[in-house]
């Protein structure tokens, strides 16, 4: 038996072996899972309840992460730290997270460690609060969900982060009816994982430049926020594409097809692939919409990244500054 | 969220002390924990913000676990090694492994069992629970050169300061202090110390408003003297003399006789500066006078210090290098000339904007901002100065 600092006159401690003590973690059970939320491709979400917190329902997160032979990933580590990090901003437009904790190692040789990322839990999302309205938004609420929305992105975006899959379905709606992004962070964590998953993740919110397989940055979320800004005033998605080169076409045929000047270089499709289409009247999708809202929309909308406008670019925008907001 | 400061009574109370393992013991091995994880990241080049990270993480771990159940130097390994990670300066594990081992004695090294990696593995994971993931650690080196920038005088006088402010930072590490007080605190205290020592007094500083007494009171709210000095005594208390410990493994110390007027010491592992070889003491080194907020050092008490803290102008400077209490310590180094080391190697912060009060001031800007960003979003929310009873 190893003898951790046993001086003359202390009897040898009783040293618990390491690998004893994972099991002390599984007893302190913190949470207990009610239910499945929902199954992306980066895990499973679990509405739980907090055993410590009085019950308090929460939303759990679980995500695998392979180990790799130096333990956690540094990118999952890194990722963590600066969820934790930004918590301690409590943005009013980002869903908190209460707790990371992990489930232990199941089995002796189990290459990979269940995280649990416990997140305040918020009884609607955007899909579900479109989808039940009885009819169409007022100005007013689709003006004040944009802001939440684009303030969120904003946000994001001044720590670094890019969500990457903006989508009604990662936007929750809180009773207030504010809105707070959710499901951001673990980009590279979650990269690593989806080679593991077959599970299909929705197109529609997709920007042209990851479709074509290009490099990409903050303005994915911006592309992704102007197709969900959209579907506030119509109730239904804009971009509605069955594969990537459908998604691809849909795009084109609403803004036209970018020139060849435009066209990335190393994009994964030829630009000849699509027809030549002609940029469509946005207004004609969206009749009655407020002239700001529209000009807000087309710039965001716009094929090269760095022409599209950015989130703090939005919030400046009149459409939120000249009148006030409710 | 987690909240990761305690008060006195709550470091008294630890795990390893309802354990069984004296206060006085429990300070040596996290003293020796952390001087373990400044040698082994010193010698594998990591910058001392990895270093101090992972310093933080073992001071937070055994707030949770015994010392005996967790023995120091494989935990200590485990910290600098996830630090590692964190900071993005990885190291690999078997290579944190091998320098641990060329560090310690056999019978220390023993302590990591017959699969060395495989333990620290599996300690990474309990390390992860136990501090809950709160990966991100501030540290007062940021904060001390933000503070410097501001402070008129001296230009060479002002680098002296900041660089034994700098090694008194180093040295903390050393004691609870991360488990006490915020990094801007500790900055303040520090430099507060290294002033009174190199002679530097701040009579004036940039952001200058009449409602300030000191300079400080334009980071941080409500700082005593009573706190500062209970602070630089902390840090203080690691130069006094004290029993030599590196021969056998953990030999408990000799109770210290107990000072009972020395209420504001509760922590303080030191023995009678009589027993000591070295029979200079450093309390009272800080001494408050009636009726001011002046401290004054008394002249004498400045020497040992001075053995205790060489000031090598090295790329980590080494810190509380054991002082050999039963030789006579080496002649003192002269302070170098050149910028102090902190300023070698590191990129200064970005000037303070105005007053900034650090109970409210962001996380580290980890990632600058992005450029032509509006202005900062609004600070997280402020903790209790004080930690909560």
């Amino acid at each position: 038996m190893n003898m951790m600092g046993a001086g003359t006159s202390q009897s040898p401690p009783p040293m618990a072996s390491i690998t004893d003590v994972g099991a002390l973690f599984q007893n302190a059970k913190k949470y207990e899972e009610l239910n499945v939320i929902g199954t992306g491709a980066y895990g499973t979400v679990y509405k739980a309840r907090d055993l410590h917190n009085g019950g308090q329902i929460v939303a759990m997160k679980k995500v695998k992460v392979a180990l790799t032979e130096d333990g956690i990933p540094l990118s999952t580590l890194r990722e963590i730290a600066l969820l934790r990090q930004l918590e301690a901003y409590r943005h009013a437009n980002i869903v908190r997270l209460l707790d990371v904790c992990h489930g232990g190692q199941l089995m002796e040789r189990d290459q990979q460690l269940v995280l649990f990322l416990v997140f305040e839990h918020v009884d609607q999302d955007l899909e579900s609060y479109l989808k039940k309205a009885p009819g169409p938004l007022s100005e007013n609420r689709i003006r004040s969900m944009s802001y939440d929305i684009l303030s969120g992105i904003d946000f994001l975006h001044s720590h670094r982060i890019v969500h990457r899959d903006l989508k009604p379905h990662n936007l929750l709606v809180t009773s207030t009816g504010r809105v707070k992004l959710a499901d951001f962070g673990l980009a590279k964590t979650y990269d690593t994982e989806m080679k593991l998953t077959s599970v299909v993740v929705t197109l529609w919110y997709r920007p042209p430049e990851v479709l074509l397989g290009v490099s990409y940055n903050t303005a994915v979320d911006v592309w992704s926020a102007g197709c969900v800004l959209a579907q506030l005033h119509t109730r239904k998605p804009l971009l509605p594409g069955s594969s990537d080169s459908h998604q691809l076409s849909s795009i084109f045929r609403l803004i036209g097809r970018p020139s060849r000047e435009e066209w990335p270089e190393n994009a994964s499709v030829m630009l000849d692939s699509f027809p030549a289409y002609k940029p469509m009247d946005l207004q004609e999708i969206i009749p009655r919409i407020h002239p700001h809202a529209l000009e807000i929309i087309k710039g965001m909308l716009v094929f090269d990244p760095a022409k599209r406008l950015t989130a703090l670019d939005c919030l400046e925008h009149p459409y939120f500054t000249e009148e006030p907001l409710p | 969220m987690p909240y990761w400061y305690y008060d006195k009574k709550d470091l008294q109370s630890t795990p390893s002390f309802r354990d069984g393992i004296s206060n006085e013991t429990e300070n040596r091995y996290r003293k020796e924990g952390a001087r373990f994880i400044i040698d082994t990241g010193s010698k594998m080049d990591l910058g001392y913000n990895t270093v101090a990270t992972g310093v933080v993480y073992f001071h937070r771990f055994y707030m949770f676990h015994s010392f005996k159940t967790f023995p120091r130097y494989i935990t200590a390994c485990c910290c600098l090694f996830l630090a590692g990670k964190v900071e993005e300066t990885p190291k690999k594990c078997k290579d944190i492994i091998k320098v641990a081992k060329s560090l310690l004695t056999e019978h220390k090294f023993a302590t990591f069992g017959d699969d060395p990696k495989e333990e620290v593995m599996t300690l990474e994971r309990i390390l992860l629970q136990t501090i809950k993931f709160d990966l991100q650690v501030e540290h007062p080196y940021g904060y001390l050169l933000k503070y410097a920038k501001c402070l008129k005088g001296d230009k060479g006088k002002l680098q002296k300061m900041v660089q034994m402010a700098w090694t008194f930072v180093n040295d903390s590490l050393c004691t609870t202090l991360c488990l006490q007080w915020e990094p801007e605190v500790i900055a303040v205290a520090l430099m507060f110390l290294a002033g009174k020592l190199s002679k530097f007094e701040v009579m004036d500083w940039n952001g200058r408003v009449p409602r300030h007494n000191a300079w400080w009171d334009m980071f941080v709210e409500d700082i005593t003297m009573e706190l500062l000095e209970d602070i630089c005594h902390q840090v203080l208390d690691l130069y006094s003399p004290q029993p030599q410990s590196s021969g056998s493994d953990s030999p408990p110390l000799q109770t210290p006789n107990k000072q009972p007027k020395n209420e504001k010491k509760p922590l303080c592992v030191t023995p009678p500066t009589s027993v000591s070889p070295v029979a200079v003491t450093t309390k009272p080194v800080v001494t408050p006078i009636k009726n001011g907020s002046e401290v004054k050092i008394e002249p004498p008490k400045m020497e040992p210090l001075r053995y205790s803290y060489p000031p090598y102008p090295g790329l980590y400077p080494p810190v509380y290098t054991a002082p050999p209490p039963t030789i006579p310590p080496p002649p003192r180094l002269p302070i170098t000339s050149g910028p102090p080391p902190g300023l070698v190697y590191t990129e200064p912060p970005p000037a303070p904007a105005a007053r900034f009060p650090p109970v409210n001031v962001p996380p580290p800007n980890y990632f600058p901002p992005l450029p032509g960003r509006g202005p900062p979003p609004p600070g997280p929310p402020p903790r209790p100065y004080y930690p909560p009873p």
